[in-house]
């Protein structure tokens, strides 16, 4: 993503957040609105931007990957029924993690050994997900009453949390750190390591890389398990520290939301960390603005990732290049 | 060529896959329910019997056992929240008839129709509904079946349908005395009240009736209402994390009283406020004593505007046993939960306060001014 279009985004935010102030009942501090508004773009983003990062290492390496709604959803089922059952909250997160890698194990088994249309692979991820979740959560965690393991403790930064107003910025849950620090990690991987430089080749031009003596195949399993356990933490992100409880479908199209996110970030994390931010603020206000008694019409919020999306596709603002290889299953010949 | 079969195995696994989806659950076993013990005068029961001139078959055999059949709306029959009430209602309704009851959940609003339809074809006696988006498939339904009694939870009425009745609530009355409660309660003079859809007119009517009730209750309110209308009905009440966050972010600019309602959604405020606890923040809940039904909030559950669905549900079922049924629109109860964990924290004049509105509201001096739907 070029620097011009990551200060536009950012400048998209600012705007987002500075008509929340213009909106604002005069009684309530601009300060206050202002760290309102971002805490709960930051809660929105997180699991946005989790997703986006699952679909980066899947997409960079030529696969596809529609599948992080159900990689997600598997996967909060699987944090859930773990730390209930354990009632540790660590191995919940480690069991998310392994499920969705579990599915992105299917997802690259399909796609990259079978060649299967990578679109069809995921589909049948998202269904096969949101049915074996929603049968089990009717038989097994209503039938056994299984209640949670609880939700994970506020991390605080000392000094920052204590400041009024913006403390509660500085008192996030340990994912929504961890997300941020995975922003900068993906990053490094991907731009400054051998394995990064090895993804992004098999995902641009998988002959030259298969040339050079790197394993096409064997790349792209990896890559694509690295983003499953992403978007594992994902779907932690909603039975761990969002709300204590797991019910069905209720990633509620927020995987979807991610991968528009990462194509509106051009591929790469930064990127899709700030089309992250933007598509929660844009959540943000509409929950800020009916607060002060605006109607803002929700239609057109919902339809802001997309509606952006295409313009970006279009290039409207700028252009934005897929990795070359991606939906092609790699042949040798 | 070698994908192109593969390709369709993986297509073939679809509909196996898409079975599991955990659609039809069996016959609940009969457990013995208890009757609910506050089981008030009853909710209208029709005065005028119809004869019974045509309805027990001249075959009936004796010992037939009534079978009563529930179809959810998108949201699952343990959803904390109506679901589960009108499914409560219709277990109990089924023992108290010693008939046999079970549901079917809807995982998506396309298959109101072929749900309904799954007992119809098994030969159910009363089919049971529930929610205002069943609504048209259901009046389709009954016309098409005049020999199945059904019972319509949430679904207004317009014209009559003999063999169907629609349990309506005057939500806006539930919601008028949690919004008394919330502003008389409130410290703060800031409550808010995090709702599902707009759209869906039974939503709607508690936000507004809120508005009216804290408005009536004390003038000074800010009164800040959040509808999730951003997504469609069939992610409106299964949005947890939604929920949270919109209790937070009223939370930060002051609100103490939070009312949640929408399914899982308004679950979802209430797991924020409990989140808020050291604030000294409180919550209300919707549709049925939520100190009962969400654990994790029993600390901060001020009480819960109820419609009582399970007594209402039952009540028809036990009618149409008795060969009482009657089509149209029966009004069922509503009323604010107990108080419980807090109760030494409400004043006893907020308490009269709000008796006194319940009589009003009961009496029909009183009016909430809510239209019985948005636009």
């Amino acid at each position: 993503m070029t620097r011009g279009r990551f200060l536009f985004v950012l400048g998209c935010i600012a705007g987002l957040v500075g008509i929340a102030e213009a909106l604002r009942s005069p009684d309530v501090p601009a300060a206050v609105v202002a760290a309102s508004m971002l805490a709960t773009t930051l809660r929105f983003a997180t699991p946005l931007t989790l997703g986006a990062l699952a679909g980066l290492f899947c997409e960079r390496s030529g696969v596809a990957n529609i599948a992080i709604e159900g990689m997600m959803l598997a996967a909060a089922f699987g944090a859930f029924i773990v730390g209930a059952l354990t009632k540790s909250l660590a191995a919940g997160i480690v069991a998310g993690m392994v499920v969705g890698a579990l599915m992105a194990l299917l997802h690259a088994w399909l796609s990259v050994t079978l060649r299967v249309d990578q679109i069809v692979s995921g589909t049948v991820i998202n269904i096969m997900a949101a049915g074996v979740t929603g049968f089990l959560s009717t038989e097994v965690v209503r039938r056994q009453a299984i209640s949670g393991a609880g939700l994970l403790p506020a991390w605080r930064v000392p000094g920052l949390s204590e400041v009024p107003v913006i403390g509660p910025l500085f008192q996030q849950q340990p994912i929504a750190w961890v997300t941020l620090a995975l922003v900068v990690v993906a990053h490094l991987v991907l731009f400054r390591t051998a394995w990064g430089l090895r993804v992004r080749a098999v995902g641009e031009l998988p002959r030259a890389a298969h040339a050079a003596g790197v394993s096409v195949a064997r790349t792209r399993y990896a890559a694509v398990m690295v983003g499953g356990a992403i978007a594992g933490i994902g779907g932690g992100y909603f039975t761990l520290e969002a709300v204590p409880v797991f019910e069905p479908m209720m990633t509620n199209g927020r995987g979807f939301i991610a991968l528009a996110a990462l194509i509106f970030g051009g591929w790469t994390p930064a990127g899709a960390w700030v089309a992250s931010l933007l598509f929660a603020a844009a959540n943000a206000l509409h929950i800020n603005a009916q607060q002060f008694g605006i109607p803002v019409p929700a239609q057109v919020v919902g339809m802001f990732p997309y509606v952006l999306t295409i313009v970006i596709l279009a290039g409207a603002i700028g252009r934005v290049t897929p990795p070359a290889a991606i939906g092609q299953p790699y042949v040798r010949d | 060529m070698k994908s192109r079969r593969e390709l369709i195995m993986a297509l073939g696994a679809i509909p196996v896959l898409a079975a599991c989806g955990g659609e039809a659950a069996p016959p609940a076993k009969a457990e013995p329910t208890k009757a609910p013990a506050a089981a008030a005068p009853a909710a209208p029961a029709p005065t005028t019997a119809p004869a019974p001139t045509t309805a027990p078959a001249p075959t009936a055999v004796p010992a037939k056992v009534f079978k009563v059949g529930l179809v959810t709306d998108v949201g699952k029959v343990d959803d904390k929240s109506f679901n589960e009430s009108a499914w409560n209602g219709a277990k109990a309704g089924a023992a108290a008839i010693k008939g046999e009851s079970k549901y079917v959940e809807t995982q998506n609003p396309n298959d109101y129709k072929k749900n309904i339809q799954q007992f119809i074809s098994e030969k159910y006696d009363i089919i049971v509904t529930v929610g205002f988006l069943l609504g048209e498939a259901t009046i389709e339904a009954a016309k098409a079946n005049p020999t199945i009694k059904f019972i319509g939870v949430d679904q207004f009425q317009g014209a009559v349908v003999e063999n169907l009745a629609g349990l309506i609530f005057e939500e806006d009355k539930a919601g008028f005395m949690v919004g008394a409660l919330a502003a008389l309660f409130s410290k703060s003079g800031k409550v808010g009240a995090v709702l599902a859809t707009d759209v869906v007119p039974p939503v709607w009517r508690f936000g507004e009736g809120f508005r009216a009730g804290a408005k009536y209750a004390k003038a000074t309110t800010d009164i800040q209402i959040v509808y999730h209308s951003t997504v469609g009905p069939e992610k409106t009440f299964s949005d947890p994390e939604w929920g949270k966050a919109t209790a937070l972010s009223m939370i930060d600019k002051g609100v103490d009283v939070v009312f949640g309602a929408g399914g899982n959604t308004g679950n979802g405020a209430l797991y924020g406020v409990a989140d808020r606890k050291d604030k000294g923040v409180v919550a209300i809940g919707v549709d049925t004593d939520q100190w009962n039904t969400v654990p994790e909030a029993k600390a901060v559950l001020l009480s819960s505007g109820m419609k009582i669905i399970d007594l209402g549900v039952s009540d028809i079922i036990k009618a149409a046993s008795e060969g009482k049924f009657k089509g149209g629109n029966i009004t069922g109860k509503v009323g604010l939960a107990p108080f419980h964990d807090l109760d030494s924290k409400v004043d006893a004049a907020i308490k009269t306060k709000l008796e006194d509105i319940r009589k009003q509201l009961d009496a029909g001096t009183l009016k909430t001014e809510v239209k019985p739907a948005k636009g």
